[in-house]
């Protein structure tokens, strides 16, 4: 067990349970009462161990830091033996008709405030008996005192919160306008009896002693279990209750629609969980946050000049929003806003409806919120870019586009680039004219989305910004009269997979002169060769003219070829011998189809 | 050690009611069991002007709302029937294997039985002739339900002080707090598909505990 401080003996832990047992009832019962001592900066992250301080980690009950004036309490209450009483006084207005006929304001009625006490706490070290030697009593008995201690101000703490006055106390805290009520307290040794019509409104609930040697701990609550006679709910203006998870949840229903601003609203479709089952689709018409770009209103209510983004949902209206994490700090995180105090249910309007105090929220119909990188993020990648001419970071292209007119004024310039190298310029030339107006045109629409970068080599290089985007702009980018940077790296690659069984380097070359950007230029740089490669080939049907005819001309092909497989020999002898190979290969293939296809034509 | 028994008063609750009126009382007992270092947390009903108190514990926060899934599915099952969710603390105790126990022995010490009677709603009746006296008037209907509501509010404070004055009462049984164990070890029973399992279960709790006040 883990006990605050280590003592010599077990007669001062016992002592030390008892004297640190006073303050945490003082905190637990002011904490639940009066909103001005409650506990602040509490987080859940601080209950770590080693941000909580000592004097909080008693009884093992977190309360957090505790305000400076029950620190002036806990220093005033040093004789254990002195009983704590807290006092808590109602404060409210009465008229002065309800008063003795001799005031001096007779007959003029004036409200004036009258203090009740509704509740009285009572913690006591009772009995002491007489300083016995119970030495080996006392020794492991420590442990089970303070166990026991900490049940007492478990249940001590519940009890607050199930007793009317908590109720009171929330309802004063959350008031937004000053209502004459108000909720103070008194702490004493000792206390005024209560008159005889006050005990018969008043309950007491006593709690099971702890035996702490040689005395024992008591707690004892007497408390008014109607405070209906002061009329709290007439009197305190509450604010609309902010049912966060009714709009912006997935669990409800998402087929609702916001009416016109200027339409009414029942409020008993927003105060459904005071006393109702959970809401029907056709109970409330209002859109769901995020299905604005899916869900039009209906027609008898004009679209609402508004929108809103999905990703504040929950956040309509930025002073309600405040309110709401106000309410949050005062009593803790993760705090469920309670239904309205009033059972009925307020008939007002909840005020993120109504058209003065809506807020603009934007939205985009049908599509989800992008996120934009910053210029500077923009400008970092690029520069990443140009210094790492083989980085390519992204998988290739994907072959559809979405085709654009190079005059379309949108966030994606690099479109641009690449179809105008489509339009069959030169795409070197093309690229170095580009990158000036790219740039100029990012720093325009500043979309971040792309960093089209030239590179110092040939091969114009071009990187994607990892955004949600990524792949629209992939297939924009596919567009092949996009002329925008892009790395060519992977684009050879994948041409020459189309060219295994023709020249190499004429493949390469081909590609790289006719279309040198994409994937989808080298896919046409592959048809292209493959029909050069077709109309080169000898004929199917061959007579012994004919096929002289086309021996002589693969004969010339092959001299063509073998004069290139010289050439090339001259660069690369095993290229050009893997050359030659793949082109047998391919001839005699077509003879044997032909041969097969003909059948008595005798085919070499 | 004993095991202490607590019965708690019977609810009528309506099915959709299940969830909130078993976290609270749920949380509020494990509350007074959680004796380790935590930051309460206070959760207002929605269906209730009640408060109630967790623990602040996700494990237990997520092991309760299982088992309440568990048991709505099992209402779902099961409409217009009385039930009971036991709620039970134990140790763990370490034996010598042997051939007919397990290693680990649960040595329950307490017992909380929460009675609910579940409700359904009155369906209208189905039929080509409405009887004027089965069509209640919608006005009565909400009036019913919300005299039904406060009562069950009502009683619902009631169970939660009968759960403060029992753990107020009996204190000597709880077993000595461990360091670094926030709470007790629990276990929720909820009626299974079959009372043939659902005495299994409690026949491997008797088994598990080996008191003989188990056994009465």
């Amino acid at each position: 067990m883990d006990f605050p401080e280590n003592l010599p003996s077990d007669i001062g832990r016992l002592e030390q349970i008892v004297s640190h047992f006073f303050p945490k009832a003082l905190h637990i019962v002011l904490n639940s009462r009066i909103p001005s001592l409650q506990s602040r900066g509490r987080s859940r992250e601080r209950l770590s161990g080693l941000n909580v301080r000592k004097s909080d980690k008693w009884f093992n009950l977190v309360m957090g830091d505790r305000p400076a004036a029950l620190e002036k309490l806990h220093s005033w209450h040093r004789n254990i033996l002195d009983s704590m009483i807290i006092d808590i006084i109602l404060v409210h207005p009465i008229s002065t008709d309800d008063l003795d006929v001799d005031d001096d304001h007779h007959g003029d009625s004036t409200v004036r405030s009258a203090e009740t006490v509704i509740e009285r706490w009572v913690v006591q070290y009772e009995n002491p008996l007489i300083m016995s030697p119970q030495s080996s009593e006392s020794a492991t008995g420590y442990q089970k005192v303070y166990k026991k201690s900490i049940i007492l101000l478990r249940s001590l703490y519940a009890q607050t919160r199930l007793l009317p006055a908590y109720r009171v106390s929330r309802q004063l805290s959350s008031s937004l306008a000053s209502s004459g009520y108000d909720l103070i307290y008194k702490v004493s040794s000792f206390s005024d009896i209560f008159s005889g019509p006050v005990t018969e409104t008043m309950k007491e609930f006593r709690f099971a002693p702890v035996k702490v040697p040689p005395g024992r701990l008591c707690a004892s609550v007497t408390y008014r279990s109607d405070l209906s006679d002061f009329n709290l709910g007439a009197h305190i203006t509450l604010p609309p209750r902010i049912i966060t998870d009714y709009v912006g949840s997935p669990a409800t229903d998402p087929m609702r629609f916001f009416p016109s601003p200027g339409k009414s609203i029942e409020a008993t479709s927003f105060i459904g969980r005071a006393g109702r089952p959970p809401l029907t689709g056709s109970s409330a018409e209002r859109p769901h946050s995020w299905t604005s770009g899916f869900h039009r209103p209906p027609a008898q209510y004009p679209t609402p000049n508004q929108s809103f983004s999905p990703a504040h949902s929950h956040q309509f209206s930025p002073g309600l929003h405040d309110f709401h994490w106000s309410r949050t700090d005062a009593f803790g995180d993760n705090h469920q806003l309670s239904p309205p105090f009033s059972p009925s249910g307020s008939p007002s309007t909840p005020r993120y409806i109504s058209g003065g105090n809506s807020p603009r929220i934007n939205v985009r119909p049908g599509t989800a919120p992008v996120t934009i990188p910053s210029s500077a993020t923009f400008n970092r990648y690029v520069s990443s870019n140009f210094s790492e001419p083989g980085r390519n970071p992204l998988p290739p292209f994907s072959p559809k586009s979405a085709r654009r007119s190079p005059s379309s004024q949108d966030s994606l310039p690099g479109i641009a680039l690449y179809r105008s190298s489509r339009s069959g310029e030169s795409p070197s030339g093309l690229m170095n004219q580009y990158p000036a107006q790219k740039l100029s045109k990012d720093s325009k629409y500043d979309s971040g989305r792309f960093s089209g970068v030239l590179s110092s080599s040939d091969s114009p290089r071009f990187g994607f910004s990892r955004s949600p985007s990524r792949l629209s702009s992939q297939d924009d980018l596919d567009d092949p009269d996009c002329s925008c940077p892009f790395d060519f790296d992977d684009v050879d690659e994948s041409g020459l997979q189309y060219s295994q069984s023709l020249d190499r380097r004429k493949t390469s070359s081909s590609i790289s002169q006719s279309l040198p950007l994409g994937r989808r230029s080298s896919q046409d740089a592959a048809v292209g060769v493959l029909v050069h490669m077709l109309k080169t080939a000898p004929p199917l049907r061959q007579d012994s003219s004919t096929y002289m005819a086309s021996m002589s001309g693969v004969q010339r092909e092959g001299s063509v070829s073998g004069t290139e497989s010289e050439f090339s020999m001259a660069r690369s002898t095993s290229d050009a011998l893997e050359e030659l190979r793949n082109y047998k290969q391919l001839k005699d293939l077509l003879l044997s189809k032909s041969k097969s296809g003909s059948g008595a034509t005798r085919v070499h | 050690m004993n095991c202490e028994v607590c019965q708690l008063k019977e609810l009528e609750v309506e099915s959709f009611e299940i969830r909130e009126v078993l976290r609270c009382i749920l949380h509020t007992i494990v509350f007074h069991r959680a004796l380790g270092l935590i930051r309460p947390k206070d959760i207002d009903l929605e269906l209730f002007e009640i408060t109630y108190v967790q623990c602040g514990e996700i494990e237990v926060e997520k092991k309760i709302d299982e088992k309440i899934e568990q048991f709505i599915n099992w209402i779902e099952k099961h409409p217009n029937k009385k039930s009971q969710i036991c709620l039970s603390f134990y140790e763990v105790k370490s034996k010598q294997p042997s051939w007919f126990t397990n290693k680990i022995e649960r040595l329950y010490w307490e017992q909380w039985y929460i009675n609910l009677n579940v409700l359904q709603p009155a369906k209208p009746p189905v039929g080509k002739s409405h009887h004027s006296k089965l069509v209640m008037d919608p006005g009565e209907a909400s009036e019913e339900r919300s005299s039904r509501r406060t009562l069950l509010e009502q009683s619902l404070q009631e169970v939660l002080f009968q759960i403060i004055k029992f753990v107020n009462e009996k204190k000597d049984h709880v077993p000595p707090i461990n360091d670094g164990v926030i709470y007790c070890p629990f276990e929720i029973t909820i009626p299974s598909s079959s009372d043939s399992a659902f005495g299994m279960d409690m026949f491997k709790r008797i088994l598990h505990s080996g008191h003989p006040s188990m056994l009465g």
